[in-house]
């Protein structure tokens, strides 16, 4: 399936699509600029129809734990408050001219979007910030894509037909590389989500001259500092466990480490043993529902009790609850945890945080911080001048803030760029 | 091995009611010898309290109360029970880059029986015959580095016949697999001309994509008469295709002039190495050697037919390593009667367990997800 000027294909045109398309984008380009208020209004009455209830059937058809968090998420995302709002924080506003030369901010001009399936409706997304900067966009659908990106797309041509020279989506398969490279090769920008296969991958693609956007995957961490370890709430350990629950360790910005302020591990098994329940607890309120997830829950249950005889002896590390687990480390590595639940507990005495957190620079993203207030201004400046994006409380280290960056930069600032007259 | 080989030597292939003790016999014989050679196999056993010595009464039940193993333990842990110079064949799941894949030895005993049973099943939907026949295999062409299951039982469907010809969709070129649909697309036409029958072979989604791209060109040709289209694969394309079969039907007929009557499937896994084929009415009947219980997906307590749960295979076919009772991350039904004339029950593949795709943004989280996903 192809949407190209509005309009819906057959896959097999791809090749001849992609024949035009230059001689197409070359028009639009030569035509009038896109204005944002068109984007912003078609994507707000988007917002708003979810809202109302309208996509309520594909919304509840999604594979997610909480379709009705979705929903609620992408209504208030989708506001024209929220777009301008973006809008102002993440442009530059053109400065004044100074001594002669004025600046403009304009779209890159092409965007081919390369998303991966990783989460619902994502393609869209990024088509969205790509239409709000005045770009034309060629979205390649991830393989895996459930149809929800391609459903928000037509919604958006339906309400604001006007966008339909801007809007290009292929279903191509990530190996057709001769379509891939052309669509490549008509791009100023390549945005691309997924980890570090697809980036890499990405890279080989893309000609020199178009510049490389990439919204790579990344980790998150909780830190426990010495003198708070004691004293902590049970709400907020609570609220962490819910975090936990609730994302499956899966997003960027779940927590896949538990890092404790101390050298010993004592201090460590103390923490298990009274975190466990609270994570059991939590665990427990949001069992599966549907026979598939009762069953992969099942099965995973038998591997774990099967891999525990062969192993012999009781890991002393591993705090095992019922459908979650708390894995107590000797090292003090940033890494991926074996998700699903499945906690890694570490020590990072303070002096170490740098030289540990500074060996994965590049996908540090969420930090969340327990400790007393006066310390809170130290640590939370060391997680930042280590390359850490977001500092949150554990509870919301998932949460989505209206105006806030991703990974590190404002999106909008990356699909634009400054032309400077000199009068 | 003595009612391993006697199981595997029966004459019916679909006798599952006339053989219930002499399978029972079998997969007491195999889990005991499991339990004596396989280090893990034995921790796991006595982990669950069970001892091989202890099975006296061989019947229908015997089966069910060997310890099941999910198919997953395979991925994470190497199990075997003799020596690996012992084991002609390892064969591995089709796992796509990297991941984690389960290996799977084959002793030279179990390979003699897994010939017996492919003649038997094979010859029930005529899948012998002594004229030559030029072959489109829709799968990897085998080179050192491979040794998927797939692999091997695609070019092992070329026995089944005189072999004339071979062309493979997968080619290997600069180290990785491409599909080459251009050569086998001329191989098709050239093959159409010949005076023998043609046979594909393969992954039955690659054969989709095939008659697609056939008709979409408008290519149509009438491949000689005998010619039959063999689909095959994991357990995984069972279902997943599912949609598209009718159309594989009716675009062969359309494209190749090979009717549904000439389009065989069949399916297995390198975890339960049993052929299951399908009868004309394209139901997968359980064959003598094999036993499927279906067990509830909480409980993991057996159900009774018609129940939908976690499909749980069994069979005493292989020494080298413990895959008697596996557990596959699949959940199905076993029913009756289904009107083609094989007495045995068949099953259903309803779909699998959880979310086909686990969506995930953390760092270094999809090939561990491509482990952990069953």
């Amino acid at each position: 399936m192809i949407i190209a000027g509005g309009k819906v294909f057959d896959s097999k045109m791809q090749d001849r699509i992609l024949s035009v398309m230059e001689r197409k984008i070359n028009m639009t380009l030569s035509g009038n600029a896109l204005d944002p208020q068109k984007v912003i209004s078609a994507i707000d009455r988007l917002g708003r129809d979810i809202g109302k209830g309208k996509y309520d059937s594909l919304i509840y058809a999604l594979p997610v734990d909480e379709p009705g968090r979705y929903k609620l998420l992408a209504s208030q995302m989708l506001t024209r408050e929220n777009l301008e709002l973006k809008l102002k924080t993440e442009l530059p506003s053109p400065p004044e001219a100074i001594g002669g030369v004025n600046g403009r901010i304009m779209p890159l001009g092409v965007i081919f979007h390369i998303a991966a399936g990783n989460m619902d409706g994502l393609p869209a997304f990024s088509i969205a910030e790509g239409l709000l900067t005045g770009n034309i966009n060629i979205l390649k659908l991830p393989q895996a894509d459930n149809g929800l990106s391609v459903e928000i797309i037509n919604r958006i041509l339906d309400y604001e037909p006007s966008l339909a020279d801007y809007i290009y989506v292929f279903d191509t398969p990530s190996s057709d590389i001769n379509a891939m490279r052309k669509m490549a090769d008509m791009a100023d920008g390549i945005a691309v989500w997924g980890g570090d296969e697809a980036v890499r991958a990405v890279r080989q693609l893309a000609p020199v001259s178009a510049k490389l956007i990439e919204w790579g995957h990344k980790l998150g961490f909780v830190y426990i500092s010495r003198t708070y370890a004691e004293g902590i709430m049970q709400d907020e350990l609570e609220a962490l466990a819910k975090h936990i629950v609730s994302t499956k360790q899966l997003l960027c910005s779940s927590c896949q480490v538990i890092y404790m302020d101390t050298e010993n591990d004592i201090d460590l098994h103390r923490f298990c043993r009274r975190f466990l329940p609270v994570l059991n607890k939590a665990v427990s309120a949001n069992a599966p529902v549907s026979i598939g997830g009762k069953a992969h829950k099942a099965l995973l249950e038998r591997t774990d009790l099967l891999e525990g005889f062969i192993r012999g002896k009781k890991e002393p590390g591993r705090y095992k609850g019922n459908g979650c687990s708390l894995i107590v480390c000797r090292d003090s590595e940033l890494e991926l945890s074996p998700m699903m639940c499945n906690v890694l507990v570490k020590k990072l005495p303070r002096r170490d945080i740098v030289s540990v957190l500074r060996r994965k620079k590049g996908y540090l993203q969420t930090a969340g911080i327990l400790c007393g207030e006066e310390e809170y201004g130290t640590l939370s400046e060391i997680f930042a001048r280590c390359g850490v994006t977001r500092i949150t409380k554990p509870g919301d280290m998932s949460g989505y803030f209206s105006g806030e960056a991703h990974d590190g930069e404002y999106p909008l600032t990356r699909y634009v760029r400054v032309v400077n007259e000199i009068i | 091995m003595k009612y391993r080989n006697k199981l595997f030597s029966v004459k019916n292939p679909y006798d599952v009611s006339g053989t219930e003790q002499l399978f029972a016999r079998a997969a007491a014989e195999n889990c005991y010898f499991h339990y004596t050679n396989c280090k893990e196999y034995r921790r796991i056993l006595k982990g669950l309290g069970f001892d091989p010595g202890e099975i006296i009464t061989f019947d229908k039940n015997t089966a069910e109360s060997i310890p099941f193993i999910p198919t997953t333990l395979f991925k994470r842990h190497k199990m075997f029970s003799m020596p690996r110079c012992r084991m002609p064949i390892k064969a591995t799941s089709s796992g796509t880059s990297g991941g984690n894949i389960s290996e799977i030895g084959f002793d030279a005993g179990s390979l003699l029986c897994g010939l017996k049973m492919v003649l038997k099943v094979g010859s029930k939907r005529g899948l012998f015959s002594p004229v030559p026949c030029n072959y489109i295999l829709m799968g990897y062409k085998p080179h050192r580095g491979n040794r998927t299951a797939v692999t091997k039982t695609a070019t092992g469907a070329t026995l089944f016949t005189p072999c004339l010809s071979k062309t493979y969709i997968l080619k290997y070129r600069d180290g990785k697999y491409v599909p080459d649909f251009e050569g086998v697309i001329s191989a098709i036409k050239r093959c159409s001309r010949s005076c023998f029958p043609g046979r594909f072979m393969g992954f039955p989604a690659y054969t989709y994509f095939l008659l697609k791209m056939m008709e979409d060109r408008g290519i149509r040709v009438k491949m000689p008469k005998g010619s039959k289209i063999l689909l095959g694969g994991g357990w995984k394309q069972f279902y997943s295709e599912k949609a598209d079969k009718k159309t594989v039907y009716r675009l062969s007929e359309k494209i190749l002039g090979i009717g549904e009557e000439n389009i065989i499937e069949f399916f297995g896994a390198v975890e339960h190495p049993i052929l299951y084929c399908d009868c004309e009415k394209h139901h997968f009947h359980i064959p003598a050697y094999s036993r499927v219980i279906i067990r509830d997906p909480v409980t993991l307590e057996p159900l009774k037919k018609g129940e939908i749960g976690l499909v749980n295979l069994i069979t005493p076919m292989v020494k080298a390593t413990p895959v008697l009772s596996v557990m596959t991350d699949d959940l199905g039904v076993i029913r009756d009667n289904c009107g083609c004339g094989i007495k045995s029950p068949y099953l259903e593949i309803i779909g699998r367990v959880a979310p086909d795709s686990i969506k995930t943004c953390a760092a270094g989280a999809e090939e561990i997800m491509k482990k952990i996903q069953l």
